[in-house]
């Protein structure tokens, strides 16, 4: 079903493709709709990121791409096949959260080699793999070193290079940069772009920083309040290059979507201590 | 990627600390041992000062210098060897197979919500029964002789272990499960790699918790019957009214608890390595 690189059919299936997804959540007896009628698709070697609300439902939707929540209702399609009755997590898929869930008992090196281990690669495959990767990230020299020596933003680096270790086609991040430093995201985040578009792979980049998802993004979809649907959709095309975290904010469209997007997102503006100062609520492309 | 260089800046910083706070670590020690040793000295001393001036109290409390003139007898005439030697045997082997099956148990039962709820009640029940009211039982069962401690020790041990490492497997954190399967992981590999790793910290609480069960098991066996062992030595000194001698073998008791706890703390600093840099 997966269509290699070198030969694309003329209409291939997108990598990942979510229809009229529905989940919600019993809680003390009341049914609390979360996700409410979600329909995207990601293209092969596109990057999308998702912003919405605090509390929307965006850690829901990613857990239920990836089969680890079933959903009540609608279709989930990898490479336009749904997820197997277990709703097992489809392979070639990259998981990366905000915790960056390293196991404190292995190493770097060990813990970047994770997948492959669970997938039975040579372990001498397995090694230099790890390694180059590892010295890709600037991590070079600290293969050996256990996490608890590392600090925050290396650890978020080891949990990438875990991420890319299988090679993944489409990655999904949950919110990987938010507890780093502004500095430290800055970087990690031009290697993160780097990688994905070097190796044409696709992600889904779930966060609430706006400035990220519109320096890191193809296309940002703004989610509204629960229960939750595609509210805007916003191609993103700035006059930098795409892994230049710092000349994506310099470009003159930059300032436009973000204050675009935080329109969309419509949080009270009581709730943010500033008097009505109508910022007109642009015409989204959806 | 020069750049990056600049995001692991942090790291030097951290490890340059590490020096000065290791020293003063060093020096408190040192200040502690002092202290006990000071303290353990006024204690004999006053101990045998009062027992000097009064028979009475030397006949009831024993003095320090006849315990170690016991101990000293004990040592070279190889009984307190022989006694200390049986009871280690008798603790270890329950230490061993009472934490091997309750750990085993407890990690197992992981893998299935179903029967760990089924057997919870039964685990309190037995958990909450006091092991001397089953002494009589076991030396029927298992007869006056070696076999009898060792179940009476492994008896002691079995619950405590099996309720640490399930409350350290359930401790696994639902994200790591998470990570795991995204990379697919099936059950199997999930409870070698994370759930079996990420329990040691409780095992260990658990062994180092342990060492003492089974050493009670293992004396209050020998109370109930036998002849030889520390417990022996302790009844039967008791009984005798040799109140230095029941000193003098409490001693070697707590010789024993101190080397096995010494072994544990090893044996997890050699398991878990990491462990030196948390």
């Amino acid at each position: 079903m997966s269509q290699g690189p070198l030969h694309p059919s003329p209409h291939p299936a997108p990598p990942l493709a979510v229809e009229h997804l529905a989940k919600a959540y019993r809680t003390g007896g009341r049914l609390l709709p979360v996700v409410g009628d979600l329909t995207f698709a990601l293209a092969r070697g596109e990057i999308v990121a998702i912003v919405g609300p605090s509390g929307c439902g965006k850690t829901t939707l990613l857990n239920a791409v990836c089969g680890l929540t079933p959903a009540d209702s609608g279709r989930i399609l990898w490479n336009g096949a749904p997820l197997d009755r277990r709703g097992r997590p489809p392979s070639g898929i990259g998981y990366m959260l905000q915790k960056d869930l390293l196991l404190p008992w292995r190493t770097a090196l060990d813990n970047v080699k994770l997948g492959t281990e669970l997938r039975g690669m040579p372990r001498g495959q397995a090694d230099e793999r790890a390694r180059a990767l590892l010295d890709q990230l600037g991590l070079h020299g600290f293969a050996g070193a256990y996490p608890a020596t590392l600090s925050g933003g290396m650890r978020q680096r080891v949990a990438l290079a875990r991420t890319l270790i299988n090679d993944p086609d489409v990655l999904l991040f949950d919110e990987p940069f938010a507890a780093l430093d502004f500095q430290t995201k800055l970087l990690i985040e031009a290697d993160t772009v780097r990688l994905v578009r070097d190796g044409a792979k696709s992600a889904l980049l779930i966060t609430h920083d706006i400035e990220e998802a519109v320096s890191i993004a193809d296309r940002v979809l703004v989610l509204s309040g629960r229960p939750t649907a595609v509210k805007a959709s916003y191609t993103i095309d700035l006059d930098c290059a795409p892994d230049d975290m710092i000349g994506a904010r310099e470009s003159a469209g930059f300032g436009d979507y973000v204050r675009q997007i935080w329109a969309d997102l419509d949080i009270p503006r009581s709730t943010l201590g500033c008097a009505g100062r109508g910022i007109s609520r642009a015409a989204a492309r959806s | 990627m020069s750049d990056a260089v600049t995001g692991l800046a942090p790291i030097a910083g951290k490890s340059q600390n590490a020096l000065p706070r290791d020293g003063a670590r060093l020096r408190s020690g040192a200040l502690v041992l002092l202290v006990q040793i000071v303290l353990l000295a006024a204690l004999l001393t006053v101990w045998e000062w009062q027992t000097r001036l009064s028979p009475q109290s030397a006949f009831l409390f024993g003095s320090p210098s006849a315990i170690g003139r016991f101990l000293w007898q004990g040592l070279a005439d190889g009984t307190l060897l022989r006694d200390a030697g049986v009871t280690a045997l008798e603790t270890g082997l329950g230490f061993l197979i009472g934490n091997l099956v309750g750990t085993l148990a407890g990690l197992s039962l992981w893998y299935s919500t179903f029967v760990s709820r089924v057997v919870q009640p039964f685990i309190v029940a037995i958990g909450s029964i006091p092991i001397i009211a089953l002494a009589p039982i076991i030396i029927i069962w298992f007869g006056t002789g070696l076999a009898s401690k060792v179940a009476m020790s492994t008896l002691s041990v079995v619950v405590v272990a099996l309720v640490t490492s399930y409350k350290g497997a359930l401790g696994v954190d639902p994200d790591q499960i998470n990570l795991l399967r995204t990379l697919g992981a099936r059950k199997p590999q999930i409870f070698a790699k994370l759930v079996v790793p990420s329990s040691l910290a409780d095992i260990f609480a658990g062994l180092k918790l342990t060492v003492g069960f089974a050493l009670i098991g293992a004396i209050v066996g020998e109370f109930m019957s036998s002849s030889v062992g520390l417990g022996h030595a302790i009844f039967q000194a008791g009984s005798l009214y040799a109140i230095p001698k029941v000193f003098a073998a409490l001693v070697g008791t707590i010789a024993l608890a101190l080397v096995l706890t010494f072994l544990v703390g090893r044996a997890e600093r050699m398991l878990m390595p990491w462990r030196d840099h948390l």
